[in-house]
């Protein structure tokens, strides 16, 4: 009898493709992924080029000199050339709270010797700690170079006896000093990220089950009833699309006020950002449920796709792993996702406590994907109308 | 001839043909309903009769032939608002109400709000289910959710109502009970067009019934109608007689040219065209060969005899 119960548990597992794939392969796709991610990324030292500017306000042969340096440094990518950087200190802060740049290094005299002041942005800590550590290390190559040349001068320039101690040149113990320039006076500095990470990902989990119960009201025959009545499919997609879309926002508010409530995170001093973006991560996240539920004819089919789906567009787009941790081609590719938009929307609003326009490319980019997913799962719910 | 077959129908095909594939599952097909008739469109599963109703309800899209409502083209905007379709499958929201339910699908007919409210309230009590009104519909019985099912085909009061095997799975006294209903829809004069593969719900539940086999109508008629058409108004007679008989009784001319009845049994079976005439002839006959009648049984013939008759098969699954 157990032989045979194991049995037919065995031929039902054969006999569903669907669970044979979330069985076997969704697993080594995500082990791919993370492997990928934390592997290829900052385990084996190819950590992601950090986006940097450098405002050489010294100006001097020293400051060219270790300028010079940090351009060949692999880990730092120059967004503009350091002879070309011509911005005011305000301005290169500008670019970071923007995200344009993830760091801004200023050079200063300080005595004889050169000292950088790091404009960063916190919400990326792997960046700061890095850069930090590769100024420092450029500064203190070239003090020691310098030193050993002077040591080497004296040596062979100077009387016996002449030579008194080193001087105590203090800019060595501190030659870096981080300013951060977004995440100042902010009590939970990547909450509001991770909170929009998480409900980005339930939104299409959310999005991917209410496309379900259309198929289920095609597997019943409801939706052939419905459609016997003056409601047309225009209508029905619409309705469900409105009504996915109320349900998303209302849990990304519900997700939202709780972060508010527990972690600290200002959602209602920026709740237009809030607002609007949610909205339309929501529009999108919808039309993507009901296109994949349109492309799928069962609810299995669906459920195992959704599922492989919606996990890596989350893992590649930022909602279980920070986007920066990831190699500058993940995070290309990472922008062909709902989430890597919409989480970099939200971190305008609520990190870099960006103006409503300066979400234009993310609603943008949101809100047309989402009406082609729309008009894509319309064509093929063309099949269900009529046969 | 009634005064009905005088006016225009109010469902009418003409040459209605469709295949899926290689498979015809509508061949030919022309057939008219007058205002507030009911007709059974009976045949075996397979016959074509869902495919019939899913086209004249817009599901299916015809291959050839053209199809009227209320003497417009089906095509004409808004005319399949006559129509009230209750498919074969239980096609609700099982987790909605009764209430809530048959609220959705007045609305989705196009009912106003405070019409739906009012529908409602009818369907309730047509249906028997004022008490059941605030329960989900996925708890309920076969027969409840069967009579809900059938409530949200009319809340729209349709002048055609079509039903797709209305009692397929329900025990006989919900049967009854959805009868009833449905006698109520006659009465109100909603013209009904109904397929079944059995043959009491046919005969009872229809003026008309339209026989289907493999796509095609073979016959078309009353009961009676059908009868006279194909086998014919003879009737079986089963006479039982006081003992067992000693040999085939020898029987008028008239009745039958070959002796009756066997050898040790107390049983004879013939047909007979008239029975006013013939029965007493019959049971004569008997009497001249010696036996005494204990028992006499007359049968007319049924749709199974006409169903018989028309394909050369029973009615059959697949």
């Amino acid at each position: 009898m157990i032989w045979t119960v194991w049995q037919v548990n065995v031929r039902r597992l054969l006999h569903n493709p669907m669970e044979l794939l979330l069985t076997f392969i969704v697993p080594i796709a995500f082990f791919s992924i993370f492997a990928v991610i934390f592997g290829g990324g900052v385990g084996i030292g190819t950590t992601p080029k950090i986006k940097v500017i450098a405002l050489d306000q010294w100006d001097s042969e020293i400051s060219r000199a270790l300028v010079n340096d940090l351009t060949e440094n692999p880990g730092l990518r120059f967004m503009r050339s350091p002879s070309e950087t011509n911005l005011s200190t305000e301005e290169a802060k500008q670019l970071v709270r923007r995200g344009s740049v993830g760091m801004a290094m200023i050079l200063k005299q300080e005595g004889d010797s050169v000292a950088v002041e790091l404009l960063t942005d916190s919400s990326d800590q792997v960046a700061a700690q890095l850069v930090t550590a590769i100024v420092t290390e450029s500064i203190v190559q070239a003090k020691v170079a310098q030193q050993q040349q002077s040591i080497r001068f004296a040596a062979t320039n100077i009387p016996p006896g002449a030579a008194g101690p080193l001087p105590n040149d203090r800019s060595m113990a501190n030659p870096v000093q981080v300013v951060d320039v977004i995440g100042e006076g902010k009590s939970n500095p990547v909450v509001s990220m991770y909170a929009a990470g998480i409900a980005v990902m339930f939104l299409l989990f959310g999005a991917t089950g209410g496309g379900g119960a259309l198929l289920e009201e095609r597997e019943n025959q409801t939706l052939e009833r419905l459609l016997s009545t003056r409601l047309t499919m225009d209508q029905l997609l619409l309705g469900k699309w409105f009504y996915m879309t109320a349900i998303g926002t209302l849990q990304m508010l519900v997700m939202f006020a709780w972060a508010q409530l527990v972690f600290g995170v200002d959602l209602i001093g920026h709740f237009d950002g809030f607002l609007i973006m949610t909205l339309v991560t929501a529009l999108a996240a919808s039309a993507f449920g009901l296109f994949l539920a349109t492309a799928c004819r069962t609810r299995g089919q669906l459920s195992g796709i959704s599922v492989v789906l919606v996990l890596t567009m989350s893992a590649l787009g930022g909602s279980m792993v920070p986007r920066y941790v990831m190699s500058e081609n993940l995070q290309q590719y990472g922008l062909c996702t709902f989430n890597a938009w919409a989480l970099d929307g939200f971190d305008k609003v609520f990190w870099r406590e960006l103006p409503v326009e300066a979400l234009a490319p993310q609603l943008a980019v949101l809100l047309i994907s989402g009406i082609v997913m729309l008009l894509a799962a319309r064509v093929l719910a063309v099949r269900w109308e009529m046969d | 001839m009634t005064a009905a077959h005088h006016e225009p129908p109010v469902l009418e095909l003409r040459d209605v043909e469709k295949s899926f594939g290689s498979l015809r599952a509508i061949d030919s097909v022309s057939l008219a309903l007058r205002g507030g008739e009911a007709v059974a469109l009976l045949g075996p599963n397979g016959a074509g009769k869902t495919t019939l109703i899913r086209c004249i309800s817009g599901l299916t899209r015809l291959d050839r032939g053209s199809m009227q409502i209320l003497g417009h083209p089906i095509e004409t905007e808004g005319i399949r608002s006559a129509l009230g379709l209750v498919p074969q499958e239980i096609a609700l929201y099982g987790d909605l109400t009764t209430k809530e339910n048959l609220y959705a699908f007045a609305r989705f007919n196009g009912l106003s709000r405070r019409a739906s409210r009012e529908r409602v309230g009818w369907a309730l009590k047509w249906t028997g289910l004022e008490k059941r009104a605030r329960d989900l519909v996925g708890f309920f019985s076969g027969g409840m959710k069967r009579r809900v099912n059938l409530a949200c085909g009319v809340m729209h009061s349709p002048q055609i109502l079509l039903l797709d095997e209305p009692t397929v799975g329900v025990d006989p006294q919900s049967r009854q009970r959805i009868f009833r209903m449905l006698a109520e829809l006659r009465d109100a004069g909603t013209t009904i067009l109904l397929t079944t593969h059995q043959l009491d719900e046919a005969e009872q539940q229809s003026d008309r019934i339209v026989i289907v086999d493999q796509g095609r109508i073979i016959a078309d008629g009353s009961k009676d109608q059908l009868v006279e058409q194909s086998v014919g108004a003879s009737r079986l007679v089963k006479i039982r007689v006081d003992r067992p008989l000693k040999g085939p009784l020898k029987m008028q001319n008239h009745l039958s040219g070959e002796p009756l009845g066997e050898t040790g049994k107390d049983v004879v079976t013939t047909r007979i065209d008239d029975v006013s005439h013939h029965l007493t002839d019959l049971l004569h006959s008997v009497r001249q060969n010696g036996y005494d009648v204990s028992d006499v049984e007359v049968h007319a013939p049924s749709l199974q005899h006409v169903f018989l008759h028309l394909t050369g098969n029973e009615l059959r699954d697949g």
